[in-house]
This record gives structure tokens, C-alpha cells and sequence, in this order.
């Protein structure tokens, strides 16, 4: 059976490997043109997440992205043939790429796998790749790149990255 | 190569295709095309341009891409000349600019403001610092970098992702940070 969103400018109904939860909105099956994955279920969005314009799932065919309930996703940029775990609760700010690879290219996307917790902030522009495993609470600043594993809590900032803030308090500069 | 890849039917004037290149064009890929100049646009042969990049070429510039190249997500903002070699690859988000587009000295910069204003006459605007931007053969530029303006990046260079570079970069090195380092190799 076709689905297609009613509020769609774009004619393409919503691919049959995409499962998108109760009280979920997304902008428009435009976030598709590019999701060649083979999986049965490419992109499943949870309950009550908003996934609004200019995002974009870039999946090569063993790509794989899954996104909790109660998120945010203002503006991303998904490319990988790897899988993309995204929490509940979370915020991902616009312009924000989550990349198989540095050199993420449609057709060359890089199969590396992303984890982000729950109640995770991620600011405009941050590059989320391979590697990242983001715990829940965590605060990315914007335009960071995070290809490592951050604390529970913490705050990263800067490029090159640096923990600005841990539960602990300020953490020291380098 | 994906179906969602097409060639563009209604190009600008002074944009010269090479064979087999191919643009997947979104509106604002041209929306800031102004070059008057013929060609003011080259792309090479078999030059892919995804739908996140964006010619933004000023009346007098001109932007060169060489052969085979890829262009996933590049805003160009060209003031005079941007040279991209061969086989070069740029990643989302990234921008390569050879100006600042507005003075640093503060009453020409206020001049500016006055002359971009709503009301104001954009020809009245002071003259443009432009410094040309050559990138060589076989760079890769990673997510969300920039290239500034008179940065010239030798054969091969690796820019990370999130780079910002402002100095030019000698053959085969690897950079990182803002502003770019030298990283060594791993």
C-alpha cells in the first residue's frame, strides 16, 4: 500500500523500508531521492519526532537509521552505508551531517556506524562520523566534529574538539 | 550513478559542460550566477555536481573545476577566480571563498553597510579584496570545511572535516582544526 503525506509537495510516497511512528512528522518524501538502502527497514523515526526540511537520508545499500521518540532532527544531513542510532529526546540543530566516512559522497557514503544517547543536543553544523558514540545528556557545540566517544553529560566544543564541561564541573583547559 | 542525477536542461549563459559532467541542480545552484563572463563557469569532463553545491560567481569571476571531479555540497563564493583541479573530491557543507566580500578596514566596511542596505545602491559599494583560490589534483576536502581566500592546496592535500584554512598548504600534507593545521599522517 502507497502512503503518502498530505502535506507533500513532493510526489514520491514514502518508500515501503521507512517506518514512521504515531504523532511523527516529516516534511516531505524529498528526504528520500537519495535512499537507495536494501534493508527492510532503511529509516524507522519513532513517536512524536519532527524531522523538518532540508533533511536528508543519503543511504547506500546497507545503510541504516534509527531515530527515537520525542526527537528533534531541525536540518540533517545523513550519508553512510553504516547504521545511525539516534536516542529519545534528542536535538540535532540545522546543517548537521552525520557521515559514513569524512569524505561522505552519494555513492561513496563509507559504512562507519554512529550512536547518539538519549537528551543529546547537537549544535548547527556539528559532523557526526564514524566512531562517535555520544552518551545521553551529552552537549555537542556547533560545527564540531566528533568522531570519538563522549561521556554521559559532558559538553564538546571546538575544532579540534575539547571537553568544555563534564558533570563534574568545567572541566580544565588543555 | 543514481537516477536522482540529472543533467540540468536550462544552464546560464557562460557555463561551459564538459562531456559526460553531470549537475543535479536544486534552485539555488545559479540563484547567485553572475558572471558576465564567457565562460565564467567550466566544468570538466565527467564532473559531478550534487544538489548542495552553489555557484555563487561575482560579474567579473571565474570558477574552474578540472576533470572527473565531485562536488557534493560546495558553496563557491567567487570574487574573482577559483581554480578546482582534477579528481578533487569536496563534501557536504563546505564553502571555498577568495574574498571576504566586505572591507576590513571599519569606515569602508560602514560605507558598505550603507551601500547593501535595503534602500541602498549596491553600485556604490568600495571595491572588493579578491585573492584567487587554486585547489590542485586529487585534493579531498571533508564535511564542513572552509577554504579561504588566496589559499592555494598542492597536489593531494587532505583537508579534515571541519577544517577551516587559511594559509596555503604544500603537496601531499594533511590539516585539520580552525584555523587548519598540519596533522601528521596516522
Amino acid at each position: 500500500m502507497s502512503r503518502h503525506l498530505e502535506h507533500d509537495w513532493y510526489p514520491a510516497p514514502v518508500p515501503d523500508n521507512v517506518v514512521i511512528g504515531e504523532g511523527s512528522w516529516l516534511y516531505s518524501t524529498y528526504a528520500f531521492v537519495h535512499t537507495f538502502s536494501r534493508r527492510d527497514e532503511a529509516v524507522r523515526i519513532g513517536r512524536d519526532t519532527g524531522v523538518y526540511e532540508f533533511t536528508h537520508f543519503g543511504l547506500g545499500p546497507e545503510g541504516e537509521i534509527l531515530i527515537g521518540d520525542f526527537s528533534t532532527i531541525g536540518g540533517a544531513i545523513f550519508c553512510t552505508n553504516g547504521r545511525v542510532e539516534i536516542g529519545d529526546h534528542v536535538l540535532v540543530s540545522y546543517s548537521v551531517v552525520f557521515g559514513g566516512d569524512p569524505f561522505a559522497a552519494p555513492g561513496d557514503e563509507g559504512d562507519g556506524d554512529i550512536f547518539i544517547g538519549d537528551d543529546v543536543w547537537i549544535g548547527t553544523q556539528a559532523v557526526i562520523l564514524p566512531g562517535a558514540v555520544i552518551g545521553d545528556g551529552a552537549i555537542i557545540g556547533a560545527r564540531t566534529v566528533v568522531d570519538f566517544e563522549v561521556a554521559p553529560g559532558c559538553t564538546v566544543a571546538g575544532n579540534p574538539a575539547r571537553v568544555v564541561k563534564s558533570p563534574e564541573g568545567v572541566a580544565a583547559r588543555a | 550513478m543514481s537516477d536522482a542525477i540529472r543533467t540540468h536542461d536550462s544552464l546560464p549563459p557562460g557555463v561551459q559542460l564538459g562531456e559526460g559532467a553531470q549537475l543535479d541542480c536544486a534552485d539555488q545552484t545559479f540563484k547567485r550566477f553572475f558572471s558576465r563572463r564567457r565562460p565564467g563557469l567550466v566544468l570538466g569532463p565527467r564532473v559531478v555536481v550534487h544538489t548542495w553545491t552553489a555557484f555563487s560567481v561575482e560579474p567579473d569571476a571565474v570558477l574552474e573545476v578540472g576533470e572527473e571531479s565531485v562536488l557534493v555540497g560546495a558553496q563557491f563564493m567567487c570574487g574573482e577566480r577559483i581554480t578546482v583541479g582534477r579528481r578533487v573530491l569536496i563534501s557536504y557543507n563546505c564553502i571555498i571563498a577568495d574574498s571576504d566580500f566586505h572591507p576590513h578596514e571599519t569606515m569602508s566596511r560602514r560605507e558598505d553597510t550603507i551601500a547593501i542596505s535595503p534602500q541602498g545602491d549596491p553600485a556604490t559599494r568600495p571595491p572588493l579584496e579578491t585573492r584567487p583560490v587554486v585547489i590542485g589534483d586529487d585534493v579531498r576536502i571533508g564535511v564542513g570545511s572552509m577554504i579561504l581566500k588566496g589559499v592555494r592546496l598542492g597536489r593531494g592535500v587532505v583537508v579534515e572535516p571541519g577544517s577551516v584554512v587559511t594559509r596555503s598548504i604544500p603537496a601531499g600534507l594533511r590539516v585539520a582544526g580552525n584555523p587548519a593545521r598540519v596533522v601528521r599522517e596516522p
